[in-house]
């Protein structure tokens, strides 16, 4: 991963160009002018972005670091305008970047510098909320948090709940196949979405997926998912709609030591128990989450797990006694039922806001996502304390402990001459560390420009050929989020030779599934 | 379980077919025959390809070579409590593999989740004679496009399966058939409303005017439940699911081909010249209805389009001539699919005419 811009990612000058005399400048404001123009026939007046002050805010997404000013911004309203834009853009051969909410945490949405940035923000209606047949109809700009609080005094909820849901979009879900803390029990975005519509890069529109459970040939439901933008622009998606459990109880139980509560994790599952959210948080992101939300975490313990069951009453109360029995033989130290509502509620408002609250402790903090196998989850601890001794940067850990996703957060000064540059060091090792014990890179965050590095490591050089034969049958002129979330092999090749220089990568050819 | 990975010898025998440019047909147990047209071509033979390459049941993650038969592996993981969820057909020889590139799941699919859902990563030979991976091991993974689902339903036609990884659960505590006598045959209006309840559904099927469902989950929640849904308990409950599942209940047996239609579950009744009500059977509470007719394959594609839905024939061998057994692609989305199958088997090596015959025509 690299948090530091390589010289030819910043551009300071690219929005300031009236002042600047440089010949690059000039070319610059000229293509903005020119594209300023030709897509001023396409879209009503104040769709069409292109001052610096109006630039600004489309810089970057939720991972600040990676700044760039796009050429423009454009702001449809409807989708033949959408599909007016992309026709433009592809017979121009212009690069375009499609963004719904902008709090991606990979730098997925991160805009082109010789491209137009496609905000969705306008698509922010829902279309149709079928009560009977169980299904949302929503344009892509409609926050995730929406569905559901349209959908709940009718008993419904949409599964997938991000943390960022108050803001995040479906579109955005779509892309990156967003998770949250219910994914356990009840999947990512790519098992709760039933059809997308989407505008090909020849501005054709393209239903995939229906009201029905599967669609002739190939799943293309399945790779629209996670696709991050680079094969498709969503501009319409249709989800399925659960029934909410009658009955939802969370369980707090405290640890003396980390490993204990890895290890209560996996017993629960060995129990045959799936709980409907499972997380876990060490010391330093419980004492954070407790002085931001002051929701009565025991604050002196290792590490706190946050146990969630639902459905029936009965089944709930079946598997309380199956949880808490389970923590009891686990060296559980603090057990707790959440009495009521408000009590669970305020439970999960900690841990829900576990990264703002890290966020405090430290000027900067930057958030990894990589995926273990839950049984490694003691070792790839211990490894990540030594890291950050080595690197001297503390790390704050969240976890959702179910599904062995992991969300270090490593503390920092941006500000400090050095620090982030050894954060972003550190990042990559705990990634490598991540692929090293046969997990992942991206749990959920996406690969997007953050993490294309480690992408090297985690696959061999066919599969990444393989995945750019893909991106070309849609794409042909890689022009859908260009250079993102997939390495050139050139680029694998300097990464690799760089990292073995510095004798960092111990493992270039292990195995990796 | 018996243990051998050939993984060698399956690449190498791709690579002899890209140089004497001879087309293969990827089998596995044999189940399937009666699944898409299969061509003249050279055998690629993955029964040998068998075993457990890694389970650990707290991890909930099973990894499998693809020849490993169905049967197999679902006692295995019963053994350890566990079960794939979708409830993956046997089909007497079946492998993993076979239901994986047919994209086949059981009774419990809406659910529970579909084959594909629970696939979290596959090891594949491409048409250029590649083993590649995709996904992993564990739960959540968004590195790289999710070319690993892309090949279940594929139909062997993106590549040979090798391996794949897959989510299992815990087995439910208890379960409990009931049915219920309806006043119109093949009606699921009470099954859709049941849908939308909070309760612990695990099928839902009719057979003309017999309606059954399934509860699944705790022994104290499958008790309320069934209080609620009243009806008449059925005693060999799972033998009845398990008819439908591996489609040997004494509905299929007739002599007219079978047909599937993938349609919304609230569609209403689909009408196809010539059938009756006695020729349906409703599962996936009527996402998916059986048909067993003489129609000729337009009619029966033209009416599930109808209804948003799409239509598979189920009997290879009784339907004459060259029509399509799945539902035909067209326009955009044809060519689209037509630059995905070659972007994986640029040469058409594998499986061709086995599944849409017009993404190997164009
Ligand atoms: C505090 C915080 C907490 C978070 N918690 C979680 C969490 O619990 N789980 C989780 O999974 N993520 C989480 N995220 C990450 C982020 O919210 C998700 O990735 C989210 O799905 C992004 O949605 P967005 O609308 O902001 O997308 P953006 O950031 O705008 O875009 C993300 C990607 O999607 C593409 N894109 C957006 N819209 C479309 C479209 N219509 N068509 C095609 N491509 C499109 C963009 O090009 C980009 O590649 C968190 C982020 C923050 C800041």
């Amino acid at each position: 991963m690299s948090l530091q811009p390589a010289q030819s990612d910043s551009q300071p000058d690219s929005t300031d160009a009236g002042s600047n005399g440089s010949s690059q400048a000039r070319a610059i404001a000229h293509k903005r002018e020119r594209y300023s123009s030709a897509l001023g026939q396409l879209l009503p007046i104040g769709c069409i972005l292109n001052t610096p002050e109006q630039l600004k805010p489309y810089e970057s997404d939720g991972l600040t670091v990676f700044k760039k000013s796009p050429l423009l911004v454009v702001l449809p309203e409807t989708i033949e305008q959408i599909q007016a834009v992309i026709k433009w853009a592809s017979s121009e051969m212009v690069p375009v970047v499609a963004r719904g909410a902008g709090t991606g945490l990979s730098g997925g949405a991160l805009p082109h510098e010789d491209g137009i940035l496609l905000g969705l923000a306008k698509f922010n209606q829902i279309l149709e909320l079928n009560v009977e047949k169980g299904f949302a109809r929503v344009q892509p700009g409609v926050r995730n948090l929406a569905i559901s609080d349209a959908a709940r005094s009718h008993g419904l909820y949409y599964a997938p709940d991000p943390s960022s849901q108050i803001a995040c979009t479906i579109g955005g879900n779509v892309a990156e196949n967003s998770g949250g803390v219910h994914c356990l029990k009840y999947g990512l975005t790519v098992h709760n979405v039933l059809a997308v519509t989407v505008v090909t890069i020849d501005g054709e529109l393209l239903q995939i997926g229906s009201n029905a459970l599967d669609s002739a040939g190939y799943d293309l439901l399945a790779l629209l998912n996670g696709s991050e933008g680079m094969l498709a622009v969503v501009v319409e998606v249709i989800v399925k709609l659960l029934p909410t459990p009658p009955c939802a109880k969370l369980v707090m139980a405290a640890f003396n030591s980390v490993e204990d509560a890895g290890n209560a994790v996996g017993q629960v599952i060995a129990a045959g128990i799936i709980p409907a959210g499972l997380e876990l948080m060490d010391k330093p992101a419980m004492q954070a989450a407790e002085a931001f939300a002051q929701c009565g975490y025991p604050v002196d313990s290792a590490a706190l797990l946050l146990c969630e069951l639902d459905g029936l009453e009965e089944e709930v109360s079946a598997q309380i006694d199956g949880v808490t029995t389970v923590f009891k033989s686990c060296n559980v130290s603090e057990l707790r039922v959440a009495e009521s509502e408000e009590e669970r509620l305020l439970l999960w408002k900690g841990r829900k806001s576990a990264f703002p609250a890290v966020g405090r402790l430290a000027p900067d903090y930057y958030c990894i996502d990589g995926t273990i196998p839950r049984g490694q989850l003691p070792y790839v601890l211990r490894r990540m304390e030594q890291l950050s001794a080595e690197y001297q940067l503390p790390i704050a850990n969240v976890f959702h402990a179910g599904d062995g996703n992991l969300h270090p957060l490593i503390l920092f000064d941006a500000n400090v001459p050095g620090e982030t540059q050894r954060t972003e060091e550190l990042g990559s090792r705990i990634l490598l560390l991540c692929v090293e014990v046969g997990g992942t890179v991206t749990g959920e965050h996406g690969v997007g420009v953050e993490k294309i590095n480690e992408m090297c490591v985690q696959f061999d050089e066919a599969s990444l050929q393989q995945f750019h034969a893909i991106k070309v049958a849609f794409d042909p002129d890689s022009l859908l989020n260009p250079g993102k979330a997939v390495p050139t092999l050139q680029r694998c090749a300097e990464f690799g030779a760089m990292h073995v220089h510095r004798g960092e990568l111990p493992f270039p050819e292990l195995e990796r599934f | 379980m018996q243990n051998q990975d050939q993984t060698d010898e399956l690449v190498a025998q791709v690579n002899q077919a890209i140089e004497t440019k001879t087309a293969i047909n990827i089998t596995g147990g044999g189940s399937k025959a009666f699944l898409g047209r299969s061509q003249d071509a050279q055998v690629l033979n993955t029964s040998a390809h068998v075993g457990v390459v890694n389970y650990e049941p707290t991890e909930l993650v099973v990894t499998v070579r693809t020849g490993t038969p169905m049967g197999e592996l679902n006692e295995l993981l019963r053994q350890n409590g566990q079960a794939l969820p979708f409830e993956p057909p046997v089909l007497e020889t079946g492998t993993i593999g076979g239901v994986l590139a047919c994209g086949l799941s059981g009774p419990a699919r809406p659910f529970a989740g579909s084959a594909r859902d629970y696939v979290l990563g596959m090891r594949v030979i491409n048409g250029q004679g590649q083993a590649l991976r995709f996904g992993g091991e564990v739960m959540k993974n968004v590195a790289g496009y999710d070319a690993a689902r892309l090949h279940v339903g594929a139909f062997g036609s993106l590549g040979v399966l090798l391996e794949t990884s897959m989510k299992v659960l815990p087995l439910p505590e208890a379960q409990v058939t009931l049915k219920h006598e309806l006043s119109k045959p093949n009606d699921n209006t009470a099954l859709v409303k049941m849908m939308r309840q909070p309760l612990p559904l695990s099928a839902a099927a009719i057979i003309n005017r017999s309606q059954y469902i399934r509860l699944s989950g705790s022994d104290s929640a499958v008790r309320a439940a069934a209080k609620t849904c009243g009806g008449e308990v059925v005693p060999e409950g799972e033998a009845f699911w398990q008819s439908i599942r591996e489609i040997n209940h004494s509905f299929f047996n007739d002599n007219r081909p079978l047909w599937r239609l993938s349609v919304p579950e609230f569609c209403p009744a689909i009408s196809i010249d010539g059938s009756t009500e006695s020729d349906w059977l409703l599962d996936w509470a009527g996402a998916q209805r059986f048909l067993k007719t003489d129609a000729d394959a337009a009619s029966i594609y033209a009416a599930a389009a109808s209804v948003a839905g799409h239509a598979t024939c189920y009997s290879a061998n009784r339907v004459a001539g060259n029509a399509s057994l799945f539902q035909p692609l067209e326009g955009a989305m044809m060519s689209l699919q037509a630059r995905l199958r070659d972007s994986f088997d640029a040469h058409r090596l594998f499986n061709p005419g086995r599944f849409h015959p017009e993404l190997d025509n164009n």
